[in-house]
């Protein structure tokens, strides 16, 4: 047994890598010399290692010779080809960033700002994540509602975001701009710079898109019974096909719950599942975002 | 064998001191201030954030706009007579914030900016203030509202 144990392969390896203590290699050389299967196992082994080492002679030998011989020149030229390159690495790399520090508003065009924010903001594997959370804040928002719309309605809730996120392009500037107040005076200001931020891009002849989500008590604003500028926000969406009213069918249900309110919405104002969803929605997908 | 090391070696240095360039060259964090209410305890508050945002990160570490439209250029309007409003702007001016006025607000409410307002020049004024913070976004900035 303890033979067994003894001339493992683990034992033989290290007897032929002459790794054993001078005592235990004397006595394994006299045991492999009485047994004839064993001694043509370490002959094996032995060969083996001889391949090994021969194999991998060659390699470590080579650095010995450059140190030798060349090894300060060699360095000094590894040295100036490594700083060279690393400037021009540096040099390289401010001017990638460049456009993206400086891009002067006129001479360069939206396209090539949304292409140079694109590379450096990963949008790209964010989205599925934001569709993620769109997808489970829709099924809570079809769940809430699932018993009293019909199958088929439901089902039809998310074609209208299909159809708005195929509207705009990169080219397109698009400003999602959040209401959440229902103070008049602030809301009369906010349908100021709403207009004025069309006019703006229509003067300057930008291609936009802008989306006004109103949630919370900014609701009140396009609620029919409600709102203290139909006739304004209705001439807006005439003037501007570019401008969409989006509300937050968690504040409808919220004030249909606990107010029994019967939210009856102006025309032409869509309905999205959330509005912080949306902001955030539309912010990974490259939307800039404004609180009025 | 060597040779071949050395240039993987000189390659993927030019990849990473490209991109030490890129990440951490001379960028500043970029941020856009949007203001546009005039309640004074909210305006001293708002100047107050963008005073600790600089001092937390360091006046040569941070461009920092600041974007007024609607009743928000009532901030330079007070800065004329409240003169610790006035002492606020002119600190931050000096660690480097841009205040920015929107045009379309001067001339809804036929605004003088060189006589209404406390220390604007031509360049401080944008067409639009809510286009401007647009812009300033789509160039890297952030957005804070505060």
């Amino acid at each position: 047994m303890s033979q067994d144990k003894r001339f493992s392969d683990e034992f033989l390896n290290a007897f032929v890598d002459n790794q054993l203590a001078a005592e235990e290699k004397s006595q394994a050389f006299v045991e492999i010399g009485q047994d004839e299967a064993l001694n043509r196992q370490v002959c094996e082994l032995r060969k083996l290692h001889d391949l090994v080492q021969l194999a991998y002679s060659e390699p470590p030998a080579a650095p010995a010779r450059a140190v030798g011989l060349n090894s300060r020149q060699a360095r000094l030229r590894f040295g100036v080809a490594a700083s060279v390159l690393l400037t021009l690495g540096i040099v390289l790399g401010s001017q990638i960033r460049m456009p993206a520090t400086t891009p002067s508003v006129t001479a360069v065009p939206a396209a090539e700002i949304q292409q140079v924010a694109r590379i450096a903001s990963p949008t790209k594997p964010i989205q599925p994540k934001a569709a993620a959370l769109a997808d489970v804040a829709d099924r809570v928002a079809s769940q809430q509602t699932a018993t009293a719309i019909p199958a088929a309605e439901t089902t039809a809730v998310p074609v209208p975001v299909i159809a708005r996120d195929a509207i705009p392009d990169n080219t397109t500037t698009k400003v999602l701009i959040h209401l959440a107040r229902d103070d008049a005076d602030q809301l009369s200001q906010a349908l100021d710079d709403i207009e004025s931020t069309l006019k703006h891009y229509r003067e300057t002849r930008q291609s936009a898109h802008v989306e006004v989500v109103v949630n919370g008590k900014g609701l009140e604003l396009v609620r029919i019974d409600t709102s203290a500028f139909a006739g304004r926000i209705q001439r807006l969406q005439r003037e501007y096909d570019n401008l969409t009213f989006a509300a937050c069918q968690n504040t409808i249900d919220r004030l249909a719950r606990e107010q029994g309110i019967v939210v009856r919405l102006l025309p032409g104002v869509i309905t999205i599942d959330s509005g912080m969803a949306e902001i955030m929605r539309r912010q990974n997908q490259g939307w800039t975002y404004l609180q009025v | 064998m060597r040779k071949l090391l050395t240039l993987t070696v000189l390659a993927m240095l030019t990849v990473l001191s490209t991109g030490c360039a890129t990440l951490f060259g001379q960028d500043k964090q970029k941020v856009v201030y949007h203001i546009n209410y005039n309640d004074e305890k909210q305006l001293n508050g708002a100047l107050g954030n963008v005073k600790n945002h600089i001092n937390a990160i360091g006046k040569d570490k941070i461009d920092v706009k600041v974007v007024m439209h609607g009743n928000g250029v009532d901030l330079l309007k007070v800065a004329n007579t409240n003169l610790d409003m006035q002492q606020k702007v002119i600190g931050l001016k000096k660690d480097g914030v841009a205040f920015q006025v929107c045009n379309n607000t001067l001339k809804a409410k036929k605004i003088s900016y060189k006589n209404d307002l406390f220390d604007v020049s031509e360049k401080d004024i944008v067409p639009s203030g809510v286009a401007e913070v647009a812009n300033l976004q789509q160039k890297g900035y952030v957005y804070i509202k505060p």
